[in-house]
Formats: C-alpha cells, sequence, structure tokens
C-alpha cells in the first residue's frame, strides 16, 4: 500500500517486530490494569450465574411437571429471577470495565501518535503520506481498540463459559452433550471463513467508493476544463461505469454478509434438531425428564452467540495484531531532532548564523548533497539575500537554521553556538519564518498571528498585523481578528494568508526572521507596500530573504547565488549585477520577463 | 481574543444534523428512483407473507412435540394445522415433526437470505441510479456554483449520503417495519394460545420496553457526539500532519498538544457515557428474557402445559430480540432521511446557465444558421461574481468591444482589472449580469453551451491535467478526434517532442494532477489540446509562472501556430506577446481605459505608454549589467 511497507523484512525483523508489537500492548494493557483485572473477574462471575440460569429453569420446570406445590415452584421462579438479575448486573459491570478500558488505551494511543508525530522530523513527513499517517491514527486504532474491547472481553469469557456449560451439559447427560455439540466446530470454521471474505469484500467497497469519489473530485477540480472541452459526455460515461463496478461489488458483498445471519439462526436450529429428536425420544421413552429437556433447549440457544463470535474474534486478534504493528513503525521512529541531554538554553541571541564548511544531505536519500561546502557568516542585525535557480537549495540552506532537518555538529552555528547543543524549544522561539506556502490553520485569524505565543493577546496581535499590513484587510472580515480561517471558514486570498503569514512570524519578536520567498505571489502593489515597511521590521534583527526574483533582495547586505548546492557567486546587489555571472543572467531573464511591467501597471492602477 | 471553539463544531453539527425519522415529502421524492424497480420492490414486501410463518413454526412443532409425544397429552383439536403435524402412516410422531422442524428452518433461512439479498440488490440499484443522477447535475451546474461548494462536501452528497440513503433501504426502513411487525405478531399468537398467561407475562413487558426505550435514545446522543468529536479528532490530526512544518517553526507542539488530549478525552468520555447505556440496554434486554422465562413458569402453574411453556419462553425471546436495535435502525432512518434531504437540495439547485429550450428560434430573421467566423460581440456588460447590488462588486462596468472575424486582440491590467472576467464570460461559465455577448451575432444564452464551447477554444493559465494518459489528456473525451489528428496537433506546437522522450510516448499516465510535467510541458500540452479541438476562436490566458528560457521560446512559438487564422483573444501577464496584435485594450478597475494598436498606444501617451516606458527602464539596466560584465570579463 504505502512505500514504506515495501521494504522486505527478514525472518528475525519480523520476529523482532512481533516481540516489539506484544511489549507495546502489554505496556498499554499494564497501564489500564485494574480495570482489566475487574473485567475479567466479573466475567468469571458472570460465567458462573450463566450456567446457572438454565440449570434453574429446569429446576423450576421440575417442580411444575411434578406437581409440587405452588409456593415451592414460585420459590424457585423467585430464585431463577435473582439469578436472572445478578447475570444481567454482573455482565453490565463486565462490559462497562472492558470497554471502558479498551477506550482509555485508545485514548492514550492517540495522545501518544500525536505527541510522537510532533516530533519526528521534517524527513519523516516526506517519506510518509499524511493519508498512510491518517490511517493509523484512524483504521488501526480502531482494530487495535476491538481487539482490545470485545475481542479481549470474548477471549475471556469465551473459554469460561464453555468450560463451565460444557461441564454442566455432560454432567446432566453426556450422550445428549455429544450430539448437540456436533454441528459447532463447523459453525466455528465458517464464521472464521466469513469473517476473511466479510473483511475482503468491505475492502473492495472501499476501493470503490474511493474510485468514485476520486473520479467525482477530479471532475469537479478540472470542472473549468470538463465544461470548457464539453467533456460532460465522457466522463459521464467514465461515473456510469464506476457506479456499476460500486455496485456489483456492494452485491458481493450483501451475498458474503447476508449469508452470516442465516448462519447464525440455523446453528441453534440444528442444535434444537437435535434436542428434539434424540432428547424428546428420551422423553418419551422416560429416560430424561422434562425438565432436563428445557435445560438443555437453553443452553443450547445461550450457547450460539458465544460460539458464533469465536470465530469472529480470531479475525479481530488478527486485525488487530497487525494494527499495532502499523502503528508501532510510527511510534518507533526516533525523533532524530531532539534536545540533547544538556542543552543550551539560548537566552537573548545576537542572531549571528554561521554556517561552517557545511555539506547537507537529506536523510535517508542516496541522491547528490542538497548544500555542499557552505561556508557563511551572517553577522547579527544584517539582512542576507539568497538567490538561485529552482533546486539549488536556497530553501534547505534556509530551513537548516531552526533545525528543520538532521544537520552534523560543527557546521551550523547561532552566536556562536552548534545549533545541535542549543534547547529547541529557545532556539525555534527565537527565529521566526515565513513559510513559501503561508499555511494557516483553521482557526480564528487572531489564533493564527498569535500561533507561536503562549496565548493570544489582543495587543500582540494588533501590532503584529499592522507590521504586516494585515491590518486593513482585516476590518473587511466578516468577524474582525475573529474570523475562522482555513478549510470550514473564511477562504483568504493568496496575499492575505501570506500577510498573515508573516504577522504570525513578526508576532514572535523574533531575533533571525526568515522570508522564504515569501512574497512571490503576493501581487506587485503589494509587495512594494510591505517591502516599505519592511525596512522598519527589519530595525535590530538578523533577516534571511530566500528569493527568485532578484528584486527581492536587492536592498540585502548581502547576497549569496546558490546553484546546485554551492555558493557561486556573493556579493551586494549592484556588485553582483557588475561581476555579469549567474546573478546578472537572472536579473536579465527575469527583467526580459518584464516582470516589473505588471508592477508598473499596478502601481498606476493603484494611483 | 479566544477562538469561538464551536465553530468547527457547528459547521460539523450543521452538517449532521437530524430531523424527522421518516419524512414523507422526501420519501414520496425518493420514490422517484425506486419507481423502475417497483416488481421487485413489491416481491420485497410479498416474501414476507410466508417468511412469518416459517419463523413462527420451528417453536410450534416442538411446542406439539412436548404435549403430544412426551407427555402423551393428546390432540387439540381438528383443524387444519393439527392435521399437518400428526404423523402419517408409518412415520413415528416425534421423527416426523423433527423432519417438519428441519424443513421449516432450512427454507425460513433460505427465504430470509434471499429476501435481504433482493432488498440489497434493489436499494443498491436505486441508489446507483441516484448517483448517476447526482453526478449529472453536479456536472451540470454552473462554475460559480462550485466557488462556493466546497469539493469535499460534494464529493460526501455522492458518496457517504447515497450510502446512508442505501442503508434505509438494507437496515432502516424495511427492516423496522418488519420488526415491528413481527413483535405484534410474536405477541398476538401469544394471546391466541393462551391468553391468561400472556396478560400475566406481558405485564412485565412495559417496564422493560420503556427502559430499553430510554437507554437507546441515550446511546443515540452519545453516540452522535462521539461522532462529531471523532470528526474534529481527525481534522485535527490531518490538519497538523499537513502543517507540520508550521508546527515545530512555531514550537507549538506543547500547546498542540495539550489542546489536542482535551479534545481526545473529550471523545473518550462521550464513548464511555455511551458505553454505559449501550451496556445497560444490553443488559436490561437479556434480563428481560431471563426474567419472562421466571414470569412464565409461575405464571403458568395450573394453566398452561409444558408445551405452552416452551412456546413463551422462545417467542417471548424472539419478541425482546428487536429492541435491542430498534431504535438503531431508528437512527438510521434519521440519517437516511438527513442524507436524502441534503441530496434533494444540491439536486434542486438550479443551474444558473442554461441551454436554451430546444426549438428556440435563434435567428430573429432567417432560419439557417449564418456560416461560423468568428465574430465577436461585448454589448454593454456588466459583470459581478456576486448577486449583490453593491457598487463595488462589478467586476466590469459597461464593457463594449468588437472582434472581427481572425482579428487577434489583447488585454492588459492589473491583478483584478477583470481580465480574466473576460474570457469566463465568453465561454459562458459565468453568465453576464447585464447586456449581452454575441457570438457571429447570436447571443451567447441562444446558443447550446457545448456547441459554444466546441468553437470557442480556451487555454487556461493553470493547466488541469486529468488522471489518464497523455493522449486522453489530448483528446478530453472526443472519441472522434483521431490518434493521428492529436498527433499532428501536438507537433505543431511541439510538444510531441518531449512526449516521445516519455516511458510510453502517448500513453504515458499523468500522476496526480500531472506532478510529472513542468509547467512548460503543461502548457504545451494545454496548446496541443485547443489545437486539436479545432475552435475558430481562442481565447488565451498566458501563464505567469516562469518558465526557463528554452522552453519559453517553444511557448511563444506555439501559441502563434495556435492563433493561426483564429480570432484569439490574450490575456497578457507580459508584454512582450503582444506588439503585433491588431488591437490591444487595457482594462483599469473593470473599465476599458485604453484601445488600440501598440503604435496607437504609445502615442496616446496614457497608461499603456506609461507602461512600456516603465518596461525599457527595467531591460535597460539588465542590458546594463550584461553590457558591464562583457567589459569587466
Amino acid at each position: 500500500m504505502s512505500t514504506v511497507e515495501d521494504y522486505s523484512q527478514d525472518r528475525a525483523t519480523i520476529a523482532r517486530n512481533r516481540r516489539m508489537m506484544f511489549r507495546r500492548l502489554r505496556h498499554y494493557v499494564a497501564r489500564n490494569k485494574t480495570d482489566y483485572a475487574l473485567g475479567v473477574f466479573t466475567t468469571i462471575v458472570y460465567a458462573g450465574f450463566f450456567v446457572a440460569l438454565p440449570v434453574t429453569v429446569g429446576w423450576c420446570i421440575e417442580a411444575l411437571a411434578e406437581g409440587m406445590p405452588v409456593e415451592e415452584v414460585a420459590r424457585r421462579c423467585t430464585v431463577l429471577f435473582a439469578i436472572a438479575v445478578a447475570r444481567s448486573g454482573v455482565r453490565f459491570f463486565s462490559r462497562v470495565r472492558i470497554f471502558n478500558a479498551a477506550r482509555q488505551i485508545e485514548y492514550q494511543i492517540r495522545n501518544d501518535l500525536f505527541e510522537h508525530l510532533q516530533r519526528l522530523p521534517q524527513s519523516f513527513f516526506f517519506r510518509w503520506r499524511t493519508g498512510d499517517l491518517m490511517s493509523r491514527c484512524v483504521n488501526d486504532l480502531t482494530s487495535v481498540r476491538l481487539m482490545l474491547g470485545p475481542g479481549l472481553l470474548s477471549v475471556a469469557q469465551t473459554p469460561v463459559l464453555l468450560g463451565a456449560t460444557l461441564a454442566a451439559m455432560f454432567y446432566l447427560n453426556p450422550k445428549l452433550a455429544a450430539l448437540v455439540l456436533i454441528p459447532y466446530p463447523l459453525f466455528i470454521l465458517t464464521s472464521r471463513a466469513f469473517g476473511r471474505a466479510m473483511h475482503s469484500s468491505n475492502l473492495a467497497v472501499q476501493v470503490g467508493l474511493a474510485d468514485m469519489s476520486n473520479h467525482l473530485q477530479e471532475t469537479v477540480s478540472g470542472i473549468a476544463v470538463v465544461k470548457a472541452y464539453a467533456m460532460e459526455g465522457h466522463t459521464r460515461g467514465r461515473f456510469g461505469e464506476l457506479c456499476e463496478d460500486l455496485y456489483r461489488r456492494q452485491l458481493r458483498v450483501a451475498r458474503v454478509n447476508g449469508a452470516m445471519p442465516a448462519v447464525t439462526s440455523l446453528l441453534p436450529m440444528m442444535g434444537m434438531w437435535i434436542i428434539f429428536l434424540v432428547g424428546g425420544q428420551a422423553v418419551a421413552d422416560g429416560e430424561m425428564s422434562i425438565a432436563e429437556f428445557f435445560t438443555f433447549s437453553m443452553f443450547n440457544y445461550e450457547l450460539t452467540f458465544p460460539i458464533f463470535i469465536m470465530g469472529w474474534v480470531f479475525n479481530l486478534v488478527q486485525r488487530g495484531t497487525a494494527s499495532v504493528q502499523r502503528i508501532d513503525e510510527v511510534l518507533s521512529t526516533e525523533p532524530t531532532i531532539a534536545d540533547r541531554p544538556d542543552p543550551v538554553d539560548l537566552v537573548d541571541p545576537s542572531g549571528e548564523i554561521e554556517f561552517r564548511d557545511l555539506t547537507f544531505r537529506y536523510p535517508g536519500s542516496d541522491r547528490e548533497p542538497a548544500l555542499r561546502d557552505v561556508d557563511l557568516r551572517v553577522p547579527a542585525g544584517s539582512v542576507l539575500g539568497i538567490v538561485g535557480p529552482v533546486g539549488s537549495g536556497k530553501t534547505t540552506l534556509a530551513s537548516l537554521i531552526p533545525r528543520l532537518y538532521e544537520v552534523e555538529r560543527g557546521h551550523v552555528f547561532i552566536d556562536g553556538i552548534d545549533v545541535n547543543d542549543i534547547a529547541l524549544h529557545p532556539l525555534r522561539r527565537s527565529i521566526a519564518t515565513v513559510p513559501q506556502d503561508s499555511f494557516l490553520f483553521s482557526m480564528s485569524l487572531a489564533d493564527n498571528v498569535a500561533y507561536g505565543l503562549p496565548s493570544t493577546e489582543p495587543a500582540q496581535v494588533l501590532q503584529a498585523a499592522e507590521r504586516a499590513q494585515l491590518a486593513k484587510d482585516v476590518a473587511e472580515l466578516p468577524d474582525r481578528y475573529e474570523t475562522v480561517v482555513g478549510e470550514r471558514g473564511v477562504m483568504l486570498s493568496g496575499g492575505q494568508r501570506q500577510r498573515t503569514a508573516l504577522a504570525r512570524a513578526l508576532a514572535l519578536d523574533p531575533a533571525i526572521l526568515i522570508l522564504d520567498d515569501t512574497l512571490s505571489a503576493v501581487d506587485a502593489e503589494t509587495e512594494a507596500a510591505i517591502q516599505q515597511n519592511l525596512a522598519e521590521v527589519f530595525e535590530g534583527r538578523t533577516v534571511v530573504i530566500v528569493a527568485s526574483r532578484v528584486t527581492t533582495v536587492r536592498d540585502a547586505d548581502l547576497i549569496v547565488v546558490l546553484d546546485e548546492g554551492r555558493i557561486v557567486e556573493r556579493g551586494t546587489h549592484q556588485g553582483l549585477l557588475a561581476r555579469g555571472g549567474l546573478y546578472a543572467r537572472l536579473a536579465l531573464d527575469q527583467a526580459a520577463m518584464e516582470q516589473q511591467a505588471s508592477e508598473a501597471l499596478a502601481l498606476e492602477a493603484s494611483r | 481574543m479566544s477562538a469561538p471553539k464551536g465553530a468547527g463544531l457547528n459547521a460539523i453539527l450543521e452538517e449532521e444534523s437530524l430531523g424527522k425519522a421518516v419524512d414523507r415529502a422526501l420519501l414520496g421524492r425518493l420514490w422517484a428512483w425506486v419507481e423502475p424497480y417497483k416488481g421487485k420492490v413489491a416481491l420485497t414486501i410479498l416474501m414476507v407473507v410466508p417468511m412469518f410463518p416459517l419463523e413462527l413454526a420451528p417453536a410450534w412443532i416442538v411446542k406439539t412435540g412436548i404435549d403430544r409425544v412426551m407427555l402423551g397429552e393428546g390432540s387439540d383439536g381438528g383443524n387444519p394445522l393439527d392435521a399437518l403435524l400428526t404423523a402419517p402412516e408409518g412415520w413415528a410422531p416425534l421423527v416426523w415433526l423433527a423432519c417438519l422442524f428441519l424443513v421449516v428452518s432450512v427454507t425460513s433461512s433460505i427465504l430470509t437470505y434471499a429476501h435481504m439479498l433482493l432488498m440489497v440488490a434493489t436499494g443498491q440499484a436505486a441508489m446507483r441510479d441516484l448517483r448517476r443522477e447526482v453526478f449529472d447535475h453536479i456536472q451540470s451546474l454552473h462554475l460559480g456554483f462550485f466557488d462556493t461548494y466546497p469539493v469535499g462536501r460534494l464529493v460526501t452528497r455522492a458518496t457517504s449520503d447515497v450510502e446512508h440513503v442505501a442503508e434505509m433501504f438494507s437496515q432502516g426502513l424495511v427492516a423496522l417495519v418488519t420488526d415491528i411487525f413481527k413483535m405484534v405478531g410474536f405477541a398476538s399468537v401469544l394471546f391466541i394460545v393462551n391468553p391468561k398467561l400472556a396478560l400475566w407475562t406481558f405485564a412485565v413487558v412495559p417496564f422493560l420496553v420503556i427502559a430499553a426505550v430510554v437507554f437507546r435514545l441515550k446511546v443515540r446522543e452519545a453516540f452522535r457526539s462521539t461522532r462529531v468529536l471523532l470528526a474534529r479528532i481527525n481534522a485535527t490530526i490531518q490538519e497538523t500532519v499537513t502543517g507540520m512544518k508550521v508546527v515545530q517553526l512555531f514550537s507549538r507542539e506543547a500547546r498542540n498538544l495539550r489542546d489536542f488530549e482535551d479534545l481526545n478525552g473529550a471523545h473518550r468520555d462521550a464513548w464511555h457515557k455511551s458505553i454505559w447505556y449501550d451496556s445497560a440496554l444490553f443488559s436490561v434486554v437479556e434480563l428481560a428474557s431471563g426474567i419472562t422465562v421466571a414470569v412464565v413458569i409461575w405464571g403458568a402453574t395450573g394453566w398452561a402445559t409444558a408445551g405452552v411453556i416452551y412456546l413463551f419462553i422462545n417467542y417471548m425471546r424472539r419478541f425482546f430480540m428487536p429492541l435491542r436495535d430498534l431504535s438503531a435502525k431508528y437512527s438510521v432512518m434519521q440519517s437516511s432521511m438527513a442524507s436524502i434531504e441534503r441530496i434533494l437540495q444540491l439536486l434542486d439547485t438550479q443551474p444558473a446557465i442554461r441551454d436554451p429550450e430546444p426549438g428556440w428560434e435563434r435567428h430573429v430573421a432567417g432560419g439557417e444558421a449564418p456560416p461560423a467566423r468568428g465574430e465577436i460581440e461585448f454589448d454593454h456588460v456588466w459583470f459581478a461574481y456576486s448577486a449583490g447590488d453593491d457598487e463595488e462588486d462589478w467586476v466590469l462596468k459597461d464593457i463594449s468591444f468588437k472582434v472581427a472575424p481572425g482579428e487577434k486582440v489583447a488585454f492588459v491590467g492589473a491583478t483584478g482589472a477583470g481580465k480574466t472576467t473576460v474570457i469566463n464570460l465568453l465561454t459562458r461559465l459565468y453568465e453576464v449580469s447585464r447586456g449581452r455577448i454575441l457570438l457571429d451575432g447570436v447571443d451567447l444564452r441562444e446558443i447550446p453551451q457545448a456547441e459554444l464551447r466546441r468553437r470557442v477554444g480556451m487555454v487556461l493559465q493553470d493547466v488541469f491535467l486529468f488522471s489518464g494518459s497523455v493522449a486522453e489528456n489530448l483528446a478530453l473525451g472526443r472519441e472522434d478526434l483521431g490518434r493521428e489528428v492529436i498527433r499532428t496537433a501536438a507537433t505543431a506546437v511541439e510538444a510531441d517532442r518531449f512526449i516521445m522522450t516519455l516511458p510510453d510516448g502517448y500513453e504515458t499516465e499523468v500522476r496526480e494532477r500531472g506532478t510529472n510535467f513542468s509547467t512548460g510541458q503543461r502548457q504545451l500540452l494545454s496548446f496541443a489540446r485547443a489545437l486539436a479541438h479545432g475552435a475558430d476562436v481562442l481565447v488565451l490566458d498566458e501563464a505567469t509562472s516562469s518558465i526557463d528560457t528554452e522552453t519559453e521560446a517553444m511557448v511563444q512559438r506555439g501559441i502563434h501556430v495556435l492563433m493561426e487564422g483564429k480570432t484569439s483573444l490574450v490575456i497578457a501577464h507580459r508584454l512582450s506577446t503582444i506588439e503585433d496584435v491588431d488591437r490591444i485594450y487595457v482594462l483599469h478597475h473593470g473599465e476599458l481605459a485604453e484601445s488600440g494598436s501598440h503604435a496607437d498606444l504609445l502615442e496616446q501617451d496614457g497608461l499603456y505608454a506609461q507602461l512600456r516606458r516603465l518596461q525599457q527602464t527595467s531591460s535597460t539596466l539588465a542590458h546594463a549589467a550584461v553590457s558591464a560584465s562583457s567589459t569587466t570579463g
């Protein structure tokens, strides 16, 4: 399914994984051992009442059949009544205990997963698709819970119930007991087969649904093209095929799923048939009492469910263990970017950045290094511009400053301290990045701006929004700063998103500010306005500007030009133009593309 | 300034809002899809008639066996049922009964299975038709609709919502009715067999039924909040994973975890509540069948035979069985109704842009359509994306211009000046608010959309590639376009060269949204697309994103090939391509500010001229840089 699972596993690895998996599971069960202990104990008590009930029914019938006085019948019925109440009460308790414990474990694993995911380095998220991680957090967690809840309940309960019942039945009438049991093993096997078939046909339906919704999603996303090229008939035909296919898959599920209740209803029927034929004859012949007949028929019905569910539970456990293993893949991934045992606290840093003889390769990739032999010192309070063609390593270089990727010791320094030695929290707290895609969260605008702050303080939000030229946009939003943005909220324009991301960075009041090609999507009018204002914001900070347009870095104190991971040129705007190297060439290309033309037009338009 | 925490939750709740379990009006409209299958529906209902007696029979047979054979109490009387239960000559009475028992049980199982299959097959077939209609309808909606309706929700309509409606067939309505029918049936038979014992037994029933219903309602309530919370949990995980870079850059981990633990804890607590009620319900039902046995035996003293007691115990157990999930079925019904309502709401959304009525007289004067020439006229066109009358919402204000067949014109202007809107209106992806647009003298509203779009070829800025092969992406469903036509078109715009270097040439699969193609390649593909489709009017929205110089040259040559002999409208984001067009229109705040040839406009010394001057200085700067470098180097 995912590339991550494709690696071949030798037997030793499998064994080790399984051991680790059990250790993981044991850890969670142990954390909830009181619940489980109580749950299992009450299950055993329940088994006692479970067996007692049919026997008591026989006992009551006996009183009735032998014409005992009404008082005796009433007395025995009261006992039966009490047992029924006690049985249900105990059952209630054990169910609640064990199911709650399973939910508690689900809660704990989900928290642990979430916490762990947040600690994993960026390189991890390159390797794993969001969908695969989501399926760990949703589907696999559900499988684990089903195994630890209903699964464990049955595993604890069925042997006890079965043992006690069988003992009682054989004690009462060994011959009949043996006969009644004949169909059961067959049914356990069938139910297992059903479980498997159901699982696979359900998966087939999921795939069919996914195909169908992908087609719909694609059609809607490309609706302009669909309409422009009058493709409606074509897409309709394709969708029709997918619907037909899904329909066939659903019928298959119905055939398998529907067979299940048919078989479950047949099983007690078979048992009853044997009791009726053999037991009935024995009663007629006077070899067995009518009370015993009742007891047996009660046992027969009561047993059906726990026995049938055994096959089911087997599948639950199988799927659950596979899921624990899949969850374990995530949880056992070492967070490679973490504080060292005794980290340095970065107090009020000046913001000096230094790259010393840095060669960097993305972890786990066999490709060429993304950066080679980078030597660069950015004095505190200065502005560094990084330019270069697409894929030259600009963003990578900037990402190493807040330690987004694993970098060896001795190459990247802030205020002269190796970034690996600085505690992560203060490090990242003093560096603010405006990322390329200006990702915002679906929360209020104020909360987005205050994202890096311990809490959302109006004064800080307002100040940051003002500085990022966001304030005038906010005035036009329906709920001002309380407007919820993103997925389920108001859609902001590209420029508004970037200004929000900028405000979010400025709210940190960082010593180092990184602008990762931030202004490329903002229209020129706004870029000009922001840049004017930025000079003020840059005051007293070290600023790193990653840009694809040379105009963006024009005023930087130092500009480095990257090409294939190397610094090929460095200097000021004028100096680099005069050198006539890659920088001048980029400048020429971009001028030829007349970006400035549309800027001028925009400026003109705004007058 | 804390976030309104409920905002997201409310949106989900709104999506999940539940109302009536049975809404006659909604069901009436749903019938439209079920009707083609009404024969099968009738059969499903008719099948219940033999199924129910078959379900009653086995216990009755055992009762007869107990009373007549085991305890030898003799026959009850001479009714036809008794005659059937009396063994014919040569059969031992018990063996005869046992055989009947076996036949009845197996037949009953088979019938139940067949009934279920028929029910699901009918329901799913109707749902398949519904799904197709939903898809068709979505496609027919105007482009503006998609700006306001998130893709995810549209997908939900055609997938989960339809699934919910299907559940109504498999486990909702029919099962609910059958269950109630059965409960009444079991009770009736017991009252006929032994009214006194039945009265005595059913005395305890109301309490149990009330308890069961109350617990079920509680379970449903709790269950609903678990679903909402789970949706929020998953949304949070998804968002956090997607934005993990920002999370880590802003050291938000601890605060996120705290919030997540709260949410996760609320979910767990909701489940604990749900489990409590669910287990209570489970136990009540178990208790019900347990204590009724005691009640029956106690009450039977002197009133009933052992066989009747057996019958009572058996039927009472079956009587209580549906209680366990009666209201689960009720919930299924509720969510089905909510889904039907949402689907119908979507189906009720009228496409704002429609084809003319068939038979609509297109030409005021003559009957014959004029030969296609490609003349375009905007006649006092006003347009706003939102329907409001707000003065400031106008994107285009009173635009009028005329493009003669074969002419090439360009539109320039700042972002938001309304350039792209001109395209959207010309292809009728949006409808003009006022005024009209004419193609060869005919109002666009009088031309069927398919015909219009075959005539007006469009190259969009954002090249959308569908999953499928390269060839499929060029043909875009037009099966009449042979491989030759496609190849010729691709060759003409120089796309053939790079396509042939792909692993499978024209059969190469396009990966998710075309990520395996560069921007330039995608543009060439879109040119080939437009050329192959052979429109006589071409609308070209130039790409803004920068591409390498070599591809840029190819793209420019491609544009020229594409525009040859066609009426062309170019939305220019860069100015270099448009110097030789016949006319340039400068859009400014939704109005036509200037128009004329390149030379005219320079002479006018207005917006355009100013623009050119600024452009000149910037390229002079670059040239200076180059010459400086050549002297120093």
